[in-house]
């Protein structure tokens, strides 16, 4: 992560991952199988009609946010489960860790949570001296290599079969091999010894729903399932606006989650845990803590860009985008990445430190068109550049061509100068703007169609 | 209807990757099984309802603690037709880990458990399910290697769907 | 019938044989061409960059050129269009005094393609064509203004041209106005895959219904060492008016 005072560097970082070939191969063929996987599981599919369904709910939700977490309390507490809210990082940290050290706790497994990667989480367990095992085969790739995932769906995605290959032969002391199979079943074993041994299991929520107080989860491994039932304490830490009203409306989201993120009709495994094992039951955690974290969130859903708390998480809009194509997570310096994470990250670490990111957009619009919750992201990215310029984050040279811009546009013989001088000071203007840019574009035509026009 | 039901079912399930039969009576549900299994399987099964009571192995395979075993039969749920997942409940004091922890999961359903769709399946619980209800859904699989499907991470390599 | 024309920065400035050609085809489908000499830019750069009071100046000058008369505005881009068409009621729908204005002339705006197919049902005249010809989806055309099917209707009618359809045609070739210079590196990267993808598909031409792009893929192509053609569709289309 960078440093939260400084602005993340986006033009260098995305300049040196455009150079990589093999990162870029690798999320080529990515973002493509996922494109084309998306569009069949899709296919004959009502997905207007499923979009506008889920969108409603979710703006419902958000509209009385509060309210729906109050419900969400009361009915997980009456199953059996421990509430917590944490306003920001440092207390979801202070939740988790007394939990942990209460139960004297030395290593946790985890599964893939997206918002304990924002809060950090595993930095924080390792200071305390606790060791978060990651369980997911992404997530546990990324935690050996020391890095940070760069898909939110798909953690590993910019390292090729040799590469992980070569990691689990340095750090696991396994023989090389590149063949997934054999790759798997090494962190098979590794982890499997993990979970049975496991006094405590973490994972995120896909969902919390108000209802019933449950949490759902969805996974294709099946570490989730391992984590949440295995071990006799489970600690789930998901954000506050996770939030579906009941279990009638979870079928709405079943139907586009996995179709968005995987193309899978659904993921291998689906569980909704309602509260802690009962009396006669021979499933469930004796213990669940659910640990619902702010860190930002209620002010946004009080804000102009609250939509974007409708945001399920599936990863689309990052296939989508043609800059997360090319340059792929690592670039953006956030823990989420895309055009969902420029947002994200805008909103939730401050335009100081994320206005660079606003650049990494084409509005082209590809991520609004996949979203399956109707997110309007284009907008939002397009208004966050606005709320850049009126805080006086872009460079001095563009507010200054900007205003004469302005002026330009407004009195047509000024408009028709500049054309002029344009014309007569290109061969400077490619000197000084640089031949990246300007070598790409034509030279200007002698005489204007304004001028053929007269 | 019920046929239909049951035939879209099995289709969907093979779909993703599950072996999927339909039996009419205990002695064909023994002769699937006697087709699925290994020799050397070490075989974990509840033994609690009808359909789990009629199941027969040798008694060198049955192993009561499904931590050590390599296959769980049991009766589950409830299917759902539409996405071809067999629905593990908790209730009845069902250790629905079993069915995860085992390489190879044999899920029998009653036909008259099979429904429709996911929706059809949640307008039943209100707002007090169980502990758990976990969607089976094929078996466990992994795509986080350059995307290369891989079967059988954490949990089973082997799903048998049996309708019965 | 008459209509009136916008020109656009970049056909004014650097393409004006794509405006020559819209003015061809328009006219030789018996419409009169009225181009409104005060016209300036559509503010559309000012927009994506953020800079909304600069872009509104722009905006309502358009407004005080095109607001007064009821014709069709034909406009041969479609971000231009999609600027006019979708953000101009935004913009100022808190403004009393032009929100009637910023709706009616949104109301008049077409595309070029669309004009033509939609108005003129030039894609039924029997047009000529030549070679073999490729079309990129530019975004704004397809996702803001929703216009797939006309840019298709027409190059598919042109007798005597084999139309290629393009791998992926409707993704973004990384132009995105600011984007271009902001990002440079990744918009070259964006234009290199769009230009190896037009150079596979054998067509020796390429075509779209934005200038911004077509500029921008054009450079990429040039530097593949490709001598695939790159024009706008009114210059293709005009072509088979001889």
């Amino acid at each position: 992560m960078t440093d939260s005072t400084k602005s993340i560097p986006f033009r260098a970082s995305a300049a040196k991952a455009v150079r990589d070939r093999g990162l870029r191969a690798a999320l080529q063929h990515a973002t493509g199988v996922f494109t084309v996987k998306r569009a069949d599981a899709f296919a004959g599919a009502d997905l207007e009609l499923w979009r506008n369904e889920a969108s409603e709910i979710r703006v419902q939700v958000l509209s009385r946010l509060e309210d729906y977490l109050g419900r969400f309390t009361a009915n997980a507490t009456s199953a059996g489960a421990q509430i917590h809210r944490a306003r920001d990082a440092a207390a979801a940290h202070d939740i988790i860790g007394s939990i942990l050290r209460d139960h004297g706790i030395e290593r946790v497994v985890k599964a893939k949570s997206m918002v304990s990667e924002e809060i950090h989480l595993n930095d924080y367990l390792s200071r305390i001296g606790i060791t978060p095992v990651e369980t997911d085969l992404g997530e546990y790739i990324i935690q050996i290599a020391g890095e940070h995932p760069s898909h939110i769906i798909v953690p590993a995605i910019h390292k090729d079969r040799r590469q992980v290959g070569t990691l689990f032969s340095e750090k696991l002391g396994c023989t090389y091999s590149e063949d997934p199979e054999a790759l798997c079943k090494v962190a098979k074993h590794i982890l499997r010894e993990e979970f049975l041994s496991a006094k405590a299991g973490m994972s995120g929520a896909n969902f919390m729903v108000a209802d019933s107080g449950s949490i759902v989860l969805f996974s294709n491994e099946g570490n989730i399932r391992m984590c949440t039932t295995l071990p006799p304490l489970h600690i789930a830490v998901t954000s506050m606006e996770k939030i579906i009203p009941s279990l009638s409306d979870l079928p709405k989201f079943v139907r586009l989650l996995p179709r968005s993120a995987t193309g899978q009709v659904l993921t291998s495994y689906m569980s909704v845990i309602t509260g802690t094992r009962k009396p006669g039951e021979a499933t469930g955690a004796q213990e669940l803590h659910i640990v619902i974290v702010d860190n930002g969130r209620s002010l946004i859903v009080n804000s102009e860009y609250r939509e974007m708390l409708k945001c399920i998480r599936c990863g689309a809009c990052l296939n989508a985008c043609p800059v997360y194509r090319t340059v792929g997570g690592h670039a953006y310096g956030s823990t989420y990445p895309g055009p969902m994470g420029i947002v994200y990250t805008a909103l939730l670490e401050g335009m100081e430190k994320a206005h660079p990111l606003l650049d990494a957009t084409t509005l082209c619009g590809a991520c609004g068109d996949v979203c399956p919750v109707r997110v309007p992201l284009p907008a939002l990215l397009r208004r966050l550049r606005e709320e850049r310029v009126e805080r006086g984050l872009t460079p001095p040279s563009e507010r200054f061509g900007m205003a004469a811009f302005g002026v330009a546009a407004k009195s047509p013989s000024l408009f028709q100068y500049g054309q002029r001088a344009a014309g007569l000071f290109w061969p400077l203007a490619v000197k000084m703007a640089g031949k990246e840019v300007l070598d790409r574009m034509p030279v200007p035509a002698d005489r204007t169609f304004r001028g053929r026009m007269s | 209807m019920r046929n239909e039901l049951v035939d879209t079912f099995v289709q969907n399930a093979r779909k993703v990757a599950a072996e999927a039969f339909v039996v009419a009576d205990d002695g064909e549900l023994n002769r699937v099984l006697a087709q699925v299994l290994q020799p050397a399987d070490r075989v974990y099964c509840p033994g609690v309802t009808n359909r789990e009571k009629a199941v027969v192995f040798a008694p060198e395979q049955r192993c009561e603690d499904y931590r050590s075993a390599t296959v769980c039969v049991e009766e589950v749920f409830a299917g759902v037709a539409e996405t071809g997942s067999v629905v593990s409940s908790s209730g009845g004091g069902k250790a629905i880990q079993a069915g995860l922890v085992c390489a190879h999961h044999v899920a029998i359903v009653a036909q008259e458990n099979v429904m429709e769709s996911v929706a059809d399946f949640f307008t039943q619980w209100g707002a007090s399910p169980p502990t758990n209800i976990t969607f089976e859904t094929g078996p466990s699989r992994t795509a986080d290697i350059e995307l290369t499907l891989t079967i059988g991470v954490h949990g089973p390599g082997r799903l048998t769907v049996i309708v019965y | 019938m008459r209509v009136q024309l916008f020109g656009t920065c970049l056909i004014d400035t650097f393409y004006p044989e794509t405006g020559e050609a819209t003015v061809r085809l328009l006219r030789h489908f018996g419409v009169e061409v009225d181009y409104p000499r005060g016209q300036t830019c559509c503010g559309k750069p000012a927009d994506s960059g953020g800079y909304r009071r600069e872009s509104k100046k722009a905006a309502e000058h358009f407004l005080s050129v095109y607001g007064k008369s009821g014709d069709p505005i034909v406009v041969p881009s479609g971000s231009c269009a999609s600027m006019i068409k979708n953000h101009y009621p935004e913009l100022f729908k808190d403004d009393e005094r032009l929100r009637d204005t910023a709706r009616s002339v949104a109301a008049r705006v077409y595309e070029l393609s669309q004009f033509l197919v939609n108005v003129l049902r030039v894609h039924e005249a029997g047009l000529i064509g030549r070679g073999r010809i490729t079309y990129h989806a530019s975004c704004q055309l397809t996702r803001e203004l929703g216009v797939t099917e006309e840019p298709l209707l027409l190059l598919q009618s042109l007798r005597g041209a084999e139309f290629i359809p393009l791998p992926d045609a409707d993704r973004c070739c990384g132009f995105g106005g600011v984007f271009m210079a902001k990002l440079p590196e990744v918009s070259r990267a964006l234009a290199g895959e769009k230009a190896q993808s037009v150079i596979s598909t054998g067509a020796d031409t390429l075509t779209g219904c934005d200038h911004g792009c077509l500029m921008n893929i054009s450079s990429a192509i040039r530097e593949n060492g490709s001598d695939v053609q790159v024009k706008h569709i009114a210059v293709v289309l005009a072509e088979g008016l001889q």
